[in-house]
């Protein structure tokens, strides 16, 4: 090591490793915060498309924020997790929208996924949502075999632990969804009687088991201990439509604002609060933004984000 | 392997394509990715004239639903008894465990088979008079039910827990092999969804009694007790069409009457048309050939097998006095709470008169939410389908158990007047629910309320939590207008043990009393 490099070295690391611990709660030995401190900028972005092509502004929202090849190299399994909990039609914005659902299938395609698996443990008959949501019906009209749109099977639930989580210590949790190369989570952004808003950090419920209710009692920490084992690699918020009352399931088309967006990021917390924006709502005031921000896993402060519109 | 001759080859085909047919319908009762069923799935209970005479008789009205039985009945009218031989599915049952039970012709009472007209007349004039009985010795209903209720959900259990393990700790190279058999198997054969039943061991238990009572004797249901096949005998009597012994060359050596499954045949070889089921082996097996199946001029005098004149009398009285009986416990006048009715079931008179049992609404049923009734409606409402929240909940935008039912007793609701149908009544109960017993948020209820202005609201409130701390909670309360009684609250209610939301069959759209009308006061 010459003169020149070893100075180049120690200013990075005086530089970086004061703000890796100005970090709140984040764990000294956690490789994401050093890594997201030692990015070239400290904002992280989140792209935001206006629209009425579905398609197009899911393709925008990504492109902004790095397109879909820096999420999905090729060859890699793809898990996308949108909402299909109930059982409503897309213009009751219960669920995530098919086309949406679908351009990101095409887009990892493009990208060489290897096999790309869509899924959601709902709320109502699992089969009533996937066909009348619109999303089983549109992945199959793609008619490619390494795309599947499939039931929860309920073998696949794994007992996983959760060794950083301050209440929720151990869970069972969807094996597809631990294991996959490229986890994208698609929220429908829509409101929620107990939780004000559901979001990304809500729609990771998806892939939990068992008697899920009971994760209301402290919902907004569980949901932040949640996202330290179901790291979403992107997370792309529909907010086509948005259900401004009388969600989660919705039902009247009163309550139902178009709002013709879509946010793209890949820090999930960034998403969820530029989400929380469209309501006209703060950040903070949606608990499981708040909750997963304090436990350093993404950004809350909006200073801290750079919004790039398109 | 013996060759066998052809009639008998065409008997069993026939009754090997029925069964065939049988359960593929079975198969496709359930959802079928539309709102709307394809194809007469329930087509089993609407061709059976004992279903439709007595669902007529309690109703006394015209069930356009049972139209093709008369087709069965009309056939009877020709042929005799050829449906309990070729198509009925429980006989093709009971005549393939045949060789599996053993041979056993027991020395039995010379009346018994009256016994068969006995409950025939029991039920139809039970029917008339409020007593509904068809669907406790129908042979559908008590194989459907036994089918939907037990047998297919053990099966599906038995074979989901077989490749849980293969898939769980089978090693890579089995998985290759059993996992796409796992997957067509869940395509073809298995359940989506795996079902419980409150009556499993009670369904089981009844059609395991037909089998067992082959080792007392051959087709002893279908002898002795079976009323449907005692109606079709009764159409039998003046069938032209019928198999004949001819007489001048029969040496009476005996061996027809052993080999009859239904007894039909007597000593000196004479062919009764009330039981005989037209399985042809009499054709192929008497020695001489003398069985001949044709059209007979002028039929011979039956040989008579009716009622005396006291059993008739009897039975007749007995069908019309128990209903009174029936009628003076204190739920015929304030229903249970606890039995809720599936959505568009007639008001509950109309309702037993036109059930039968069978099982259909609780085979389609997509939320498990059907079960059969204990006591709950009376022991004459054994089997009714009966909500049960807490095991499953009506799914808002289902209308399957309306299109399956074969007698009308469930209506066919279109959608958008299902979403109004109220077949009960949410309430929480305090003392239970998190954010008023505990002060702990919850919720879990509003979440799912599926009315598109949710019927359970919440408000917040102070509490103190069982720490003493001060807590701001959401706490739920129900809208009695909005409730149509899903149940989706009390099924999701996360607390362990029972809900503390309640569903009750308070405020039902089918009962006509108003309320101004109701309890005993």
């Amino acid at each position: 090591m010459d003169r020149r490099r070893f100075l180049q070295q120690a200013a990075i690391w005086s530089f970086s490793v004061p703000l890796v611990a100005h970090w709140p709660f984040s764990l000294p030995f956690s490789i994401d915060s050093v890594h997201a401190a030692s990015e070239d900028t400290l904002r992280v972005k989140v792209g935001i498309s206006k629209g009425k092509d579905y398609a197009r502004l899911v393709r925008q929202s990504v492109g902004l924020v790095g397109g879909m090849s820096a999420f999905v190299k090729p060859g890699m399994n793809v898990v996308i997790k949108p909402n299909i909990a109930f059982d409503r039609s897309p213009e009751q914005a219960a669920n995530t929208h098919p086309l949406v659902v679908r351009a990101l299938a095409e887009m990892a395609l493009e990208a060489g996924a290897a096999q790309v698996r869509i899924f959601d443990r709902t709320c109502n008959e699992p089969r009533r949502c996937y066909i009348n949501s619109g999303i089983q019906p549109a992945i199959e009209a793609m008619a490619n075999s390494k795309v599947r749109c499939e039931h929860i099977d309920n073998r696949k639930f794994v007992d996983t632990t959760i060794p950083q989580g301050r209440v929720l210590k151990r869970w069972e949790i969807y094996r597809d969804a631990l294991e996959a190369d490229c986890y994208i989570n698609v929220p429908v952004a829509k409101h929620h009687g107990l939780a004000r808003l559901t979001l990304g950090l809500k729609n990771s419920m998806g892939v939990l088991g068992g008697n899920r209710g009971r994760l209301h009692q402290r919902l907004d920490q569980n949901l932040a201990d949640l996202a330290t084992v179901i790291r979403p690699q992107l997370t792309v918020i529909d907010a086509t439509r948005m259900l401004l009352r009388n969600g989660p399931s919705g039902g009247r088309l009163q309550d139902v604002r178009i709002e013709n967006t879509v946010l793209a990021s890949a820090d999930p917390v960034a998403a969820d609060a530029c989400a929380t924006l469209l309501f006209g709502r703060d950040p903070d005031q949606v608990g499981s933004t708040v909750a997963a921000a304090a436990m350093g896993l993404g950004t809350l402060q909006l200073n801290r984000i750079q919004r790039i519109e398109g | 392997m013996k060759k066998l001759p052809m009639p008998i080859l065409l008997r069993s085909l026939s009754q090997l394509l029925f069964f065939l047919a049988f359960i593929v319908l079975f198969l496709r009762t359930d959802y079928q990715g539309q709102d709307e069923l394809f194809g007469a799935v329930n087509l089993i209970f609407r061709i059976d004239p004992l279903v439709a005479l007595a669902a007529t008789l309690a109703t006394r009205t015209f069930i356009a639903l049972l139209l093709p039985a008369l087709f069965v009945l009309l056939a009877s009218l020709l042929l005799g008894r050829w449906f309990c031989g070729w198509v009925c599915p429980m006989g093709t049952l009971l005549d393939w465990s045949h060789p599996l039970l053993g041979r056993h012709n027991k020395p039995l009472p010379p009346a018994l088979p009256r016994l068969r007209y006995l409950l025939l007349l029991l039920i139809l004039v039970g029917a008339l008079f409020g007593l509904p009985l068809v669907g406790f010795f129908d042979p559908f209903a008590i194989l459907v039910r036994g089918l939907s209720m037990a047998v297919y959900p053990a099966f599906a259990l038995a074979v989901e827990g077989l490749f849980t393990i293969t898939y769980q700790h089978g090693p890579g190279w089995l998985n290759a092999l059993s996992e796409p058999l796992y997957q067509a198997l869940r395509a073809s054969v298995l359940p989506f969804q795996q079902k419980v039943f409150t009556l499993a061991l009670a369904a089981a238990a009844m059609l395991l009694t037909l089998f067992l009572l082959e080792l007392i004797q051959r087709r002893f249901f279908c002898r002795n007790l079976c009323p449907l096949g005692a109606l079709l005998g009764l159409a039998a009597r003046c069938a032209p069409w019928r198999i004949a012994n001819a007489q001048k060359t029969c040496s009476a050596c005996g061996h027809c009457s052993t080999l009859c499954r239904t007894g039909a045949i007597n000593e000196q070889s004479q062919v009764n048309p009330e039981r005989c089921v037209l399985c042809l082996d009499c054709l192929s097996r008497c020695p001489q050939q003398n069985f001949r199946f044709g059209h007979l001029q002028n039929p011979p005098t039956p040989i008579a097998e009716g009622l005396s004149r006291r059993a008739f009398v009897g039975t007749a009285l007995t069908g019309i006095t128990v209903p009174f009986l029936f009628a003076i416990r204190p739920f015929k006048k304030q229903p249970n709470p606890k039995l809720i009715r599936p959505p568009g079931a007639l008001a509950e008179a109309e309702f037993l008169g036109r059930c039968v049992r069978c099982g259909e609404c609780m085979q389609v049923c997509i939320g498990n939410a059907i079960h059969p009734a204990f006591t709950e409606a009376g022991i004459e409402g054994l089997f009714t389908p009966r909500v049960i929240p807490r095991i499953g909940y009506c799914e808002y935008l289902c209308t399957l158990c309306g299109q399956v039912c074969p007698t009308g007793a469930i209506k066919r609701l279109p959608v958008e007047e299902k979403k109004t149908v109220v077949i009960g009544r949410a309430y929480i109960d305090r003392n239970r629910c998190l954010p008023f017993a505990q002060g702990v948020p919850c919720l879990v209820c509003e979440e799912h309320c599926p009315t598109p202005q949710k019927a359970i609201q919440y408000r917040e409130a102070t509490v103190l939590n069982n720490r003493g701390q001060t807590m701001t909670v959401k706490q739920p309360y129900v809208i009695g207008d909005r409730c149509i009684g899903c149940g989706i609250c009390e099924n999701k209610c996360p607390l362990p043990g029972r809900s503390a939301i309640l569903v009750t069959s308070a405020g039902e759209s089918r009962r006509e009393v108003s309320q101004w009308q109701d309890g005993y006061g």
